[in-house]
């Protein structure tokens, strides 16, 4: 016979069961829905004229995305791009985090500037510096002229990556601020201060104090930011598009023209789904980091 | 009889009532958001104050973002609710697996010519009445050619450039003599790295940015050295040496430095701006930036100074890209009747007419252009540049025309900028290309 700490038991699960089931069938409809509706096109040849007929034809979309070699090149330019612009923000956004945090202190209201360049459409941030950099109307080649008597190239094949990388910095540093600022400033002055009645002084204080105590910060920071500059898609479409000969082709870009451009939306979604795994897999294997170095 | 009841039976009959006067509308799906659009709605208005209830039109569009894969979408779940759709050139073999051929009235051969009929035509059949056209002008610096053709400073400076980057005599001339040699010099003289003394930055803004759209214009110096998609018998010619001489000609100039340096990334948009600016001397354009160009308030640097011919000639001749926008019949529609006498009154001379006053763009032949040329000189050109030089590659109205000219941007513009070598870039876009006209 159930005690009656038992039947308490039960009687709060059933009410956490009974909580939780708007929230699981919102989620289930939001994105079960299209999931299932994913897996079913990733096996199917199907196209607009079709969306509502697929023929299922198996994992052939799998093999025809993995074989593709401008798959692998979108997948390398995003993994790069990615990485790239993942641990420039992190680095950047942690410099700035220590270094303005006694300000930031005293001056909270910073903060909300710092955070403009986030509050741009990525898509418009793209069509900004589409003419911010264009040679006869831009105002960098302006002054580069008036001044230097001539422009660089700033979108051409071979500097269209360095500028696409520079913009997603300028972009979203200040989120990496965000997260890292929070977190340095949630460690208790205590331990800092104990460790200084230790001796333990000026960099030390952050390699062996402040660092490992960030890394669980650091490790979402740039999970997050990985995930986000690996699926690019609005401002390097609007700035560049594929760019020449399929250049500057994301990820995003691949599965977009698979989709819209080419109309072959078994392939288009098979490639997101190989995406959606990739996802998964980078995430499990920060979390691992993360929880490896969490302080006990 | 409860007041309840009483409400939704008149509730019930209103809604008949008006499903029955909907259902006898023709509806027509347009082109959004332009002129297009403005100059659809002047001539349905006048259809409609004329017409029988029953085939008066009702007109509806989409956002242009994405409109002709939203259409595709539609036509292929056999939507019905419109009778009447629009057609592109470049997606008719797309579309008219689910629209209804049509046969035009005789007068609208009175309308169109031949050559502009032929851009709503698939598989010998025609599919839709040409509403608007659009094709290429060369657009040049009117102020700089007349003293390059008049300046014996500049004459003798232009041999000499010409002699030193080409290796042949060539002395200026009319633009609208040009053959793409004269193209080349005039681009390096009007180039201040190639001549200090040049009055623009660059000679020419060419748009290379991997868009299918500025595969159509590259397409009119590729045709005129007798390059086409395929041959009579359907075999892919691209691999040809009419593609090559119009690929290595862009190569040549971008590599020159005659066109600005991020040109990879210029459309339609970053060319005008480029143009507008007065720092370069020529450009291959859409007819439609005419307007803007030559508006004194828009582009103050060159209103007034421009001058626009049809493309120079290549050794098969001069040619320009046409492709079109029209009208034709959902074969899903229930009421085709009705569809197909509005599309018959569409394509008479008198509706043309007004069409083209109310701001539309159609290629109409010489005897309607002459009664709107006074408030639209523009037409006059594009109708005698669209059937005197007017072309659509063989394949162009294919199921994947859009995609084979995805493929063509993605390679050319790979070879452009060095990143495949010209056979490379040749010898895939034939292979794409003979898969995707084969899945037809």
């Amino acid at each position: 016979m159930a005690s009656a700490a038992d039947l308490q038991l039960r009687e709060r699960r059933r009410e956490g069961a009974w909580l939780i089931a708007p929230m699981t069938l919102f989620l289930l409809i939001l994105l079960g829905f299209p999931l299932v509706l994913d897996i079913i096109y990733s096996i199917s040849k199907v196209g607009f004229e079709t969306l509502r007929d697929p023929e299922i034809v198996g994992i052939g979309n799998y093999g025809g995305a993995i074989s593709d070699p401008e798959f692998w090149a979108a997948a390398w330019f995003s993994f790069r791009f990615g990485i790239i612009v993942a641990t420039a923000q992190v680095l950047i956004g942690l410099f700035l985090a220590i270094f303005l945090a006694p300000l930031l202190d005293t001056r909270p209201w910073l903060m909300a500037i710092l955070m403009l360049p986030m509050m741009v459409a990525p898509a418009l941030v793209g069509l900004m510096y589409r003419l911010i950099l264009h040679e006869f109307v831009g105002i960098l080649p302006y002054y580069l002229y008036l001044w230097l008597g001539d422009s660089p190239s700033f979108l051409g094949a071979q500097t269209a990556f360095n500028t696409l990388v520079t913009i997603e910095i300028l972009q979203w540093t200040p989120f990496a601020l965000l997260i890292l600022y929070t977190a340095y400033a949630a460690i208790p002055n205590e331990i800092r201060e104990a460790a200084a009645i230790d001796g333990v002084r000026g960099f030390a204080t952050i390699r062996y104090i402040d660092l490992p105590m960030l890394m669980p910060a650091i490790g979402v920071t740039y999970f997050i930011r990985f995930i986000d500059s690996f699926r690019v898609f609005d401002n390097v479409y609007t700035l560049v598009g594929p760019g020449a000969g399929g250049s500057t082709t994301t990820m995003s870009i691949y599965i977009y023209r698979a989709f819209f451009r080419v109309g072959d939306i078994g392939l288009a979604v098979a490639a997101s789904m190989l995406l959606l795994v990739a996802s998964f897999a980078v995430l499990y294997l920060i979390n691992r980091l993360t929880a490896r170095r969490k302080p006990t | 009889m409860p007041r309840i009841v009483k409400t939704l039976a008149a509730a019930a009959l209103f809604a008949a009532l008006g499903a029955a006067q909907s259902s006898a509308e023709v509806t027509v799906l347009g082109w959004p958001g332009g002129p297009e659009e403005t100059a659809l709605r002047a001539v349905a208005d006048t259809y409609n104050k004329t017409a029988a209830d029953a085939d008066k039109v009702n007109l509806i569009f989409f956002n242009r973002d994405g409109f002709f894969d939203k259409l595709a979408a539609d036509l292929g779940a056999g939507s019905k609710e419109f009778d009447i759709n629009l057609l592109a050139t470049y997606a008719l073999g797309r579309y008219a697996p689910f629209m209804d051929p049509i046969e035009l009235p005789a007068a609208a051969s009175e309308t169109f010519s031949e050559k502009v009929l032929a851009t709503m035509q698939y598989d010998g059949k025609q599919y839709g009445v040409p509403t608007d056209l659009s094709l290429h002008f060369m657009y040049y610096r009117q102020d700089l050619i007349d003293q390059l053709l008049s300046d014996d400073a500049w004459k003798a400076k232009y041999t000499e450039i010409a002699k030193e980057k080409m290796g042949k005599d060539l002395a200026p001339k009319n633009p609208d003599e040009w053959t793409w040699d004269d193209f080349e010099a005039t681009a390096y003289f009007f180039t201040k790295s190639i001549n200090a003394d040049s009055p623009t930055r660059y000679g020419a803004v060419l748009q290379m940015k991997n868009l299918l759209f500025n595969i159509m214009v590259w397409h009119s110096t590729a045709r005129s050295s007798g390059g086409n998609w395929m041959d009579a018998e359907g075999k892919v010619t691209v691999d040809g040496p009419g593609f090559r001489t119009a690929l290595e000609l862009y190569k040549r100039l971008y590599d020159a430095g005659v066109t600005p340096k991020d040109s990879t990334t210029y459309e339609y948009a970053e060319a005008n701006a480029a143009f507008g600016s007065g720092q370069a001397a020529t450009m291959l354009q859409w007819n439609a930036a005419f307007g803007d160009l030559d508006d004194p308030a828009k582009t103050p640097a060159v209103a007034g100074k421009i001058g626009t011919v049809a493309p120079p000639a290549g050794s098969d001749g001069r040619f320009t890209h046409i492709h079109g926008l029209g009208l034709g019949i959902n074969a899903a529609s229930e009421h085709k009747d009705g569809a197909k006498k509005f599309l018959d009154w569409l394509a008479t001379p008198a509706a043309m007419e007004e069409y083209a006053l109310a701001g539309g763009s159609p290629a109409l032949s010489a005897t309607i252009i002459e009664k709107v040329s006074g408030k639209r000189p523009d037409l006059v050109k594009l109708g005698n540049f669209a059937g005197s030089y007017g072309f659509v590659m063989n394949g162009g109205t294919a199921a994947k025309a859009l995609s084979v000219y995805e493929l063509q941007a993605k390679e050319f513009t790979a070879y452009w900028t060095g990143e495949k070598s010209l056979d490379d870039a040749l010898a895939a876009t034939a292979k794409g290309m003979e898969d995707l006209l084969k899945q037809q």
